[in-house]
């Protein structure tokens, strides 16, 4: 039977490539479609007092949440708080990728679990860490108090956020940019420096063009990490930083409103959508 | 201290080291290349010549010694400052820049004016027959072409000395065959002095004024092709540049002696002891009839057809000599088992210090 072995050969291939997307579809669909699903439909719901949903199609969250001034300032200051923090971690974290990637042998293999280690251990315990060092008797303000310079206050607040958040989000920041590091290859860098350009303009017009990818990842990855973070901004924040995150929480747990914690959440979604836009603008633009 | 130099040198490098830890790299180089010729420095891998290119565009530290350009001590001088044209193996062209664009990086790191630039840049790419192909990203462009616009923007910057690292090694036989002739035509032409680094002995005699040969980090021999090739001065040039037998012998008041118990005779003049002795294989006669200075007896024993040529192996007292003729058209050839008389002359007879490799 030779006939036709092409058609059935694709088509049972076909067929594998289905029995094999299955399980991560359906786990997919089971846990995280359904649910967002039914985020979106418990934001056209209505609350009642003690945490009840009433079951009616009504536009009063969606209203109620572009109207109040409150919200659309903790959409803003969260958007913009990220974006801060990623710019900073991006800033922080490419030299130690560059290094990296051009480092070789066992020192990289050494350096490159260096830098991921911080994630064997969970956000609580490391923002527990920087409670420890920020805190008003901590290591680092009693050092600036020793120095004779007026003591600051870098817990409970922005700063410490801002902060904690930096760091916890660095490893992320270096992987993503060391996938992204592909193209620059150090022969290129050596081709800029003999045609006369010094170690600052092969730096922007070579390197810098050559690791943009890497950056639109790792700012994508960093950026909806930092608006979705949770435990930072609600440990050392003290519930003095209102955050998007901090406040889906405080709606469904302390306040009971599932409906107005829906519509944040899917405020949130759109928030990523716009991110991903943007990154998919970019490397558009790239190629 | 500066032995005299020559009154057109333009690149010297004087007592170049490079040592890694305890391990000598390269111990202590000299060299001297004139104005508007193209070296090459010819050798296995590792043995330094690479290296010795990077040392010269400031891409290597020298650990000691020093490099001169046009009389002028250019060793601690920064890569951009050196006024240096390279070409890299893997061409190393810009990804995200057009092919003028990457043409123009080195006008515009010269702050050249943009329009001006531009002008240069077109020019350049039509010397090497890519006008058309301005626009075109180097992902888009075959390895031939890649190589023409690495050579295009190495030269466009008028640069003081061209460097080329390999450059054909990474082109198949035709193209290399061309880039060859092409790249020599643009050297010619621009009267720029050019190191060109191979380990290739074809290219290096082919395209270059000079070969230096190295190995192990220090010159065997610095001259001109037809110097390396026929005047070997080792045992390891004779081996590296072009293809040569060995023999064992010794050297006595009554002359060469092969292993065999074959008396020879060389033009080369050396010490009484043993000695290694080089013959070339398209030097040897096949069938010598008349008068020569070496005359053996063998026995053809493989015969290998390459096209325009013909690789006998001869047994001569148990040593097997390698002989090639050109390919004749209607000449009976020889078969395997069939006695001949091998000659040659005394220049083409050379001979080593025995054990030299």
């Amino acid at each position: 039977m030779s006939a036709a072995p092409a058609l059935p050969r694709a088509w049972r291939d076909g067929q594998l490539a289905v029995l094999l997307l299955l399980p991560i579809a359906l786990i997919n669909a089971i846990g995280f479609i359904l649910p967002v699903l039914n985020l979106a439909r418990y934001s056209f719901n209505r609350s009642r007092i003690g945490g009840g949903i009433e079951q009616v199609f009504t536009w009063e969250n969606w209203v109620g949440l572009l109207s109040d001034p409150f919200y659309l300032e903790l959409v803003l200051n969260s958007v913009w708080i990220s974006l801060a923090i990623t710019l900073t971690t991006l800033v922080v974290s490419y030299p130690i990728a560059l290094y990296l990637h051009r480092a070789s042998g066992s020192w990289r293999t050494f350096l490159t679990v260096l830098v991921i280690s911080p994630l064997l251990t969970s956000a609580v315990v490391r923002t527990y860490g920087w409670i420890a060092i920020l805190t008003d008797d901590g290591p680092v303000v009693s050092a600036i108090k020793a120095l004779g310079l007026p003591a600051p206050s870098l817990m409970f607040n922005i700063k410490g956020v801002f902060i904690g958040l930096t760091e916890i989000l660095m490893p992320y920041m270096i992987l993503a940019l060391m996938a992204g590091f592909g193209r620059l290859d150090p022969r290129v860098e050596e081709a800029a420096r003999t045609l006369g350009a010094t170690p600052a303009r092969t730096f922007r017009k070579v390197i810098l063009p050559l690791t943009l990818p890497g950056i639109a990842l790792g700012c994508l990855l960093c950026f909806v990490l930092a608006v979705s973070s949770f435990i930072t901004p609600k440990l050392m924040g003290g519930g003095r930083v209102f955050l998007l995150a901090t406040e889906i929480y405080d709606q469904a747990i302390v306040t009971l409103n599932w409906p107005l914690a829906s519509t944040l959440s899917i405020l949130v979604l759109i928030v990523f959508g716009a991110a991903l836009w943007a990154y998919s603008a970019v490397l558009r633009r790239l190629d | 201290m500066p032995t005299t130099s020559a009154p057109d040198e333009h690149l010297r490098l004087e007592g170049i080291g490079v040592s890694f830890g305890a391990v000598n790299v390269i111990p202590s180089l000299d060299l001297s290349v004139r104005k508007g010729e193209m070296v090459a420095f010819l050798g296995p891998s590792g043995c330094g010549k690479t290296t010795t290119l990077r040392i010269i565009a400031g891409l290597n530290k020298p650990s000691r010694g020093s490099i001169m350009v046009g009389g002028r001590d250019i060793t601690h001088l920064p890569i951009h400052d050196r006024d240096m044209g390279m070409v890299f193996q893997s061409y190393a062209l810009f990804p995200h820049m057009d092919v003028s664009h990457n043409v123009q990086f080195g006008l515009q790191m010269r702050n050249v004016p943009a329009r001006e630039a531009e002008k240069r840049a077109a020019q350049a790419l039509e010397m090497v027959q890519l006008g058309h192909l301005a626009h075109r990203k180097p992902k888009e462009l075959s390895g031939g072409q890649q190589q023409r616009v690495a050579l295009a923007r190495a030269l466009v910057i008028e640069p003081s000395i061209l460097l080329l690292d390999e450059p054909l090694s990474n082109l198949d036989a035709k193209l290399r065959d061309e880039m060859r002739v092409q790249i020599r035509a643009l050297q010619q032409q621009s009267g720029i002095t050019a190191v060109f680094v191979t380990h290739d002995q074809v290219e290096a005699l082919s395209m270059c004024d000079r070969v230096v040969v190295m190995r192990g980090g220090h010159v065997e021999q610095f001259g001109t092709p037809t110097e390396v090739y026929e005047r070997p001065a080792t045992a390891f040039v004779a081996n590296f540049v072009g293809r040569t037998n060995r023999l064992k012998g010794a050297l006595t008041a009554e002359g060469i002696l092969t292993g065999a118990g074959q008396q020879l005779r060389s033009a080369t003049r050396l010490p009484a002891g043993a000695v290694d002795i080089l013959v070339r294989p398209h030097r040897i006669r096949l069938q010598e009839t008349g008068e020569a200075d070496n005359k053996v007896q063998g026995t053809v024993s493989t015969i290998t057809f390459i096209g325009d040529l013909v690789q006998y192996g001869v047994s001569v007292g148990g040593e097997e000599i390698v002989v090639e003729e050109a390919t004749r058209r209607g000449r009976s050839p020889l078969a395997a088992g069939d006695s001949v008389t091998l000659g040659w002359s005394a220049e083409d007879t050379l001979i080593y210090p025995a054990g030299e490799k």
